[in-house]
């Protein structure tokens, strides 16, 4: 069940997987104070499934992410999302990158403070000056029980419903992925719970393909699919995790 | 305490610099005033004092009193005076070749008491002998050797008068004297023996300077010279530095008032200045709202917090008072060695009083301090339990001061109905208190509708997408903030469009009094410089010269008596009604047109081949001299010949193009002065006054303007300034804007919209202020000649509307541009 290996299988084939990277690399700082931020990472991520990025903290984890969704540049490597190749695209382009095929849900600070929630969801298709498809909007808030909430401001929701709003806003577009840094951190269980849920049931119903990072193996364990990260690399994966493989795969990285 | 704001003033040595520099140039502005006083002062005591600069005592005439050759005589006299220079003025009439003029003839000093400096040639050495100032020689072409024909007197004078005077030649030629009082005249030098024979019984003496023999104190000789003249009439003496002193101090009696209105400008920078450094530190605050809170938690007194943040504007105050002051003596310094290479000005001397650097650090540290003591009460209203509390970043709404709006409201209308008082009654010591007292209650309530206003001009952002309709929503965030940045922007842009209403309504009220007080555009009077009457040849000389539309020559047909006086009476040819400015006013063969104000029925005109009787038609000037038909001029048969000789001649009557701008009628006027050979004075009428006092006014507004841009450009620091800070605060948002996908132009393009709003909604706010105060001010100041219909300088109200919002963007630049350099991720890091 648990397989342990040093290299994924599926980096072999960039331009099917929702994404994907070849031997990144990036450091921070230098001389005594140089930190080697990922070593040759080669990942893929599978389209339509929903995988989850765990490690210590300090692992690397969150560059990682910051390089696969664009918001960021690698030192050296490649980059795939959906298929095309990003690595060396452009401030502008990457920012039409980020508004059109990939979602974003953060740990924090995830709205705009003087926009309503549906605003809000509709902030990356407005960007883009496009329209939103009002069924699959309706769809998407239905689901996340936002229906009511669409006129309320940020800090009139609560910890929960603001990440559902993000959540919302984060599938709107279709994206090719939704990248979540611990979007469930700030939350209590319950709350982080049903955020969880509706990840989850994106990518099973709607086919959405998923990458998040997180410490947490409550979390994780809501993944198909779990990459193991350790100063810097790569070191190992599950496949349809539960809290207690996860757990004991950390627990051998001495985490 | 003093570390932390030390700490505070080092870490965020980037959120003072605007502040810094708001100072910079308000006490700047204040130095430089007070420096320009000062400056003036020793260059006018440096140009008086050449005069006498060989002198020990100078002796004048005392109020009522004259100066005279006995009393020179008795000075002479006088224990230890070795010599004495009794300088005696008489007014000459000088011709050289066809040129001629009038000037003023000195006669020289003994050697030891001589102060001209020689250019070329020598100073006079016999009697038939002169030399002449630098500016004199190179106007009527004169240098050593040139003879020159002088007579005594005043008056017109042509080259053709002095063909019998007496001649004399130039030796050569010395440097203009830089004294105010002799300043712009032709001056003249001679022996004394031929400057007397000249001067007769017209010469007077402006002052008898004295030499002290070696080995006599001033005092003891002044003493003497005193006793000497004891008894012999009104007479001051003094030492040559007294002298001095004395003259600079009559001539700086109105330099003070001068001194007074630029310190009123000063002033308004300063006080722009408070708004911009207070709204600074009220933002810092806010800012640190958590960090003044953990100070609060681990034990800080409310009193320590607010003393640190006194000190750190006491720091920021004081140093950029000093840059302020080191800024204004630069200035001035670079101002005065332009000057002193103006032949005209170089007597230029700088002085940098003890008084204007202690007034410039002195407002600048006490402005600042006091700017930031409610921002600094404000800190202290942190509550130690705030450290603990997640950051809230919708700050919206925030606390407005009742108090402060209540106060505002009274003040607004109190002083709206004085104004409009003082407008009614034409009394502008009415108005200009009760303008004063609104503007400030307005600036009170500036939250009131600086928001609102904002927030509906924002409305025509939304067409641009999300950035608009952020920008539209961040311009009012925190409407304090906004307030306070647009009150500052409010108060240069309504006093710049106040100036320039009441200046254009000015205009209008005084083009409307001059068309009536003045009968043509134009009249050219008296002979030319050759001594021949104005003829039709001068006429279509007139006529053909570029920007007159019609000339004729206005001949006399007679004369009458009115009030007592003989007065000529002129013919009004056929034709020539086009050239009166009022066209409702009609001749025939029964009426005489007179001046205003004449209060006579009919009036009897008398010519050479009998007299008339006439209605007499009361025209609307008083400079309008009776006028009658070419019929009745016929009939008259012309002058009289004892008339004609009395020296009425004929005029030049001129229309002129409308549309001709001030200087450019200025310039007209010398153009066809020179073309019909006569003085610069004897074009005068409507059009001329006009066109003098529209240079006035051009030249006033652009002063004033100047002043107030400091003002300006103050507030515009205090827009850039509340942006960039306010980026600072929203640095995650921006990221989060960033990493979903709005690109650096849209950053870029939201805060400059933000800026263009404020920016834009203050200077509509001031314009139209600025209009309302000044048409009020006008109609206060000029009702007392009539109606005062409000009249609007659209161009410069829409160019001072432009110039906000160029600035506004301007402002942008800076804020964005560090906003853009943000990457999405540094900002979302998590803390
Ligand atoms: N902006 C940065 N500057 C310097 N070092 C950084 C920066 N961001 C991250 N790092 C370092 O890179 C390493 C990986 O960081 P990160 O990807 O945030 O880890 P994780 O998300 O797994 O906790 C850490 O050692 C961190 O200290
Ligand atoms: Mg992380």
């Amino acid at each position: 069940m648990t397989t342990t290996s040093e290299q994924s299988p599926a980096a072999a084939r960039p331009a099917t997987a929702a994404a994907a990277t070849l031997s990144l690399n990036k450091t921070y700082g230098s001389g005594d104070t140089r930190v080697h931020a990922l070593r040759d990472v080669d990942v893929s991520f599978e389209q339509g499934r929903f995988t989850a990025i765990m490690g210590p903290s300090g692992s690397g984890k969150s560059t990682l992410m910051h390089c696969l969704a664009g918001l960021d540049t690698a030192d050296s490597g490649q980059v795939w999302i959906g298929g095309t190749d990003i690595t060396g695209l452009k401030d502008k382009q990457l920012t039409r990158l980020r508004r059109e095929r990939v979602g974003f849900v953060f740990q924090a600070f995830n709205l705009v403070p003087t926009l309503t929630a549906e605003q809000n969801i509709l902030l990356p298709v407005a960007l883009a000056g496009g329209t939103a498809d009002r069924d699959w909007f309706r769809q998407v808030t239905s689901a996340l029980g936002l229906a009511d909430r669409l006129r309320h401001r940020p800090h009139e929701l609560s910890g929960g419903q603001q990440q559902r709003v993000a959540v919302a806003r984060a599938l709107l577009t279709r994206p090719d992925v939704v990248f979540g840094d611990e979007p469930t951190g700030n939350l209590d269980s319950k709350a982080g719970a049903e955020v969880l849920s509706l990840l989850r049931r994106s990518a099973v119903e709607m086919g959405q393909s998923i990458i998040m990072v997180t410490h947490d193996p409550v979390a994780a364990s809501y993944a198909d699919r779990v990459v193991l990260m350790n100063d810097g690399e790569l070191v190992g994966e599950l496949d349809h995790p539960d809290a207690d493989s996860v757990l004991g795969a950390l627990a051998k990285l001495g985490a | 305490m003093l570390q932390v704001a030390l700490a505070q003033v080092r870490m965020h040595a980037r959120r003072f610099v605007a502040v810094g520099l708001a100072v910079v140039m308000a006490v700047g502005f204040l130095t430089a005033t007070l420096m320009v006083n000062a400056s003036t002062e020793a260059s006018l005591a440096n140009s008086i004092g050449a005069g006498f600069r060989n002198a020990d005592l100078v002796v004048t005439a005392g109020e009522d009193g004259e100066l005279d050759g006995a009393m020179a005589a008795a000075v002479a006299k006088a224990d230890g005076v070795a010599e004495v220079y009794a300088q005696r003025h008489s007014r000459v009439a000088f011709g050289s070749g066809t040129q001629a003029g009038f000037g003023l003839m000195q006669d020289l000093a003994p050697r030891s008491l001589d102060s001209l400096t020689v250019v070329s040639g020598r100073l006079p050495a016999g009697n038939g002998e002169v030399a002449v100032d630098d500016t004199t020689a190179a106007k009527y072409g004169l240098a050593a050797g040139t003879s020159l024909k002088l007579a005594a007197g005043s008056g017109t004078v042509a080259a053709r008068d002095l063909k019998d005077a007496a001649g004399a030649t130039v030796t050569g030629v010395v440097k203009a004297s830089k004294d105010p009082l002799l300043m712009g005249q032709p001056q003249l030098h001679a022996l004394p023996v031929l400057a007397a024979r000249l001067a007769g019984d017209s010469g007077y003496y402006p002052s008898i300077q004295a030499r002290v023999a070696d080995g006599t104190s001033v005092t003891e000789a002044k003493a003497a010279v005193e006793s000497a003249l004891d008894g012999a009439g009104s007479v001051v003496v003094r030492t040559a530095d007294e002298q001095t002193k004395a003259v600079v101090a009559m001539f700086t009696g109105g330099q003070d008032q001068l001194t007074i209105i630029l310190l009123a400008f000063a002033l308004i920078a300063l006080l722009v200045c408070a708004l911009v450094v207070s709204n600074t530190f009220s933002v810092l605050v806010a800012q640190r709202t958590r960090e003044l809170a953990l100070l609060r938690c681990i034990g800080a007194g409310r009193n320590q917090i607010r003393r640190s943040v006194i000190v750190e504007a006491l720091l920021v105050g004081t140093a950029a008072s000093i840059l302020g002051v080191l800024g204004a003596i630069g200035l001035m310094a670079g101002i005065i060695a332009v000057l002193q290479r103006q032949p005209d000005t170089e007597f230029a001397v700088l002085a940098v009083p003890g008084h204007a650097v202690a007034a410039g650090l002195l407002a600048g540290v006490v402005m600042t301090v006091l700017a930031a003591l409610s921002p600094a009460r404000a800190a202290t209203a942190v509550a130690p339990l705030a450290a603990l509390r997640p950051v809230d970043d919708a700050r919206l709404g925030n606390r407005r001061g009742k108090v402060r709006l209540a106060a505002g409201l009274v003040l607004t209308v109190a002083g709206g109905a004085i104004l409009a008082l003082g407008a009614t009654t034409a009394n502008l010591l009415i108005a200009l208190p009760g303008g004063a007292l609104s503007f400030v209650g307005l600036l009170m309530c500036a939250s009131l509708f600086v928001p609102p206003l904002v927030r509906g001009v924002g409305q025509l952002a939304r067409p641009l997408g999300v950035p608009g309709r952020l920008a539209a929503v961040n311009a009012v965030r925190n409407p304090g903030r906004t307030s306070a940045t647009a009150a500052a922007l409010l108060i240069g842009v309504t006093l710049v469009t106040m100036m320039m209403t009441g200046a254009q309504t000015a205009r209008q009220v005084f083009d409307t009094q001059l068309g009536a007080e003045y009968p043509v555009d134009i009249t050219v009077t008296d002979r030319a410089l050759d001594g021949r009457p104005l003829d039709q040849a001068a006429a279509r000389t007139a006529a053909r010269h570029e920007g007159v539309t019609a000339a004729g020559l206005v001949t006399v047909a007679g004369s009458t008596e009115i009030d007592g006086s003989q007065t000529p009476v002129y013919r009004l040819g056929p034709g020539q009604a086009q050239l009166l400015q009022d066209k409702s006013l009609v001749l025939d063969a029964g009426t005489v047109l007179v001046p205003q104000g004449s209060g006579v029925k009919t009036l009897a005109v008398a010519g050479a081949e009998g007299s008339k009787t006439l209605t007499a038609v009361e025209t609307g000037s008083r400079f309008f001299p009776p006028l009658v038909s070419a019929a009745v001029a016929e009939e008259l048969g012309g002058p009289a010949p004892e008339q004609a000789d009395a020296g009425a001649g004929p005029q030049l009557w001129l229309a002129v193009d409308r549309e001709l701008g001030a200087a450019e009628l200025m310039q007209l006027r010398t153009d066809l002065a020179a073309e019909l050979n006569v003085n610069d004075y004897q074009l005068s009428g409507a059009a001329i006054e006009r066109a003098a006092f529209n240079q006035i006014i051009d030249v006033m507004l652009l002063v004033v303007t100047g002043l107030l841009a400091v003002a300006v450009l103050i507030a515009l620091v205090g827009v850039a300034n509340t942006l960039s800070l306010s980026v600072l605060e929203r640095t995650r948002e921006s990221s989060l804007l960033r990493a979903l996908g709005l690109t650096t132009g849209q950053l870029r393009g939201m805060l400059a919209l933000e800026a263009v709003l404020v920016a834009g909604v203050a200077a509509l706010i001031g314009t139209v202020l600025g209009v309302l105060y000044g048409w009020l001010g006008a109609r206060s100041a000029l009702g007392v000649f009539g109606d005062v219909a409000p009249s609007l300088p659209w161009l410069q109200l829409a160019a001072v509307l432009a110039v906000a919002v160029v600035a506004g963007l301007l402002a942008s630049v800076l804020p964005a541009r560090r906003a853009a350099r943000l990457s999405p991720v540094e900002g979302l890091a998590t803390t």
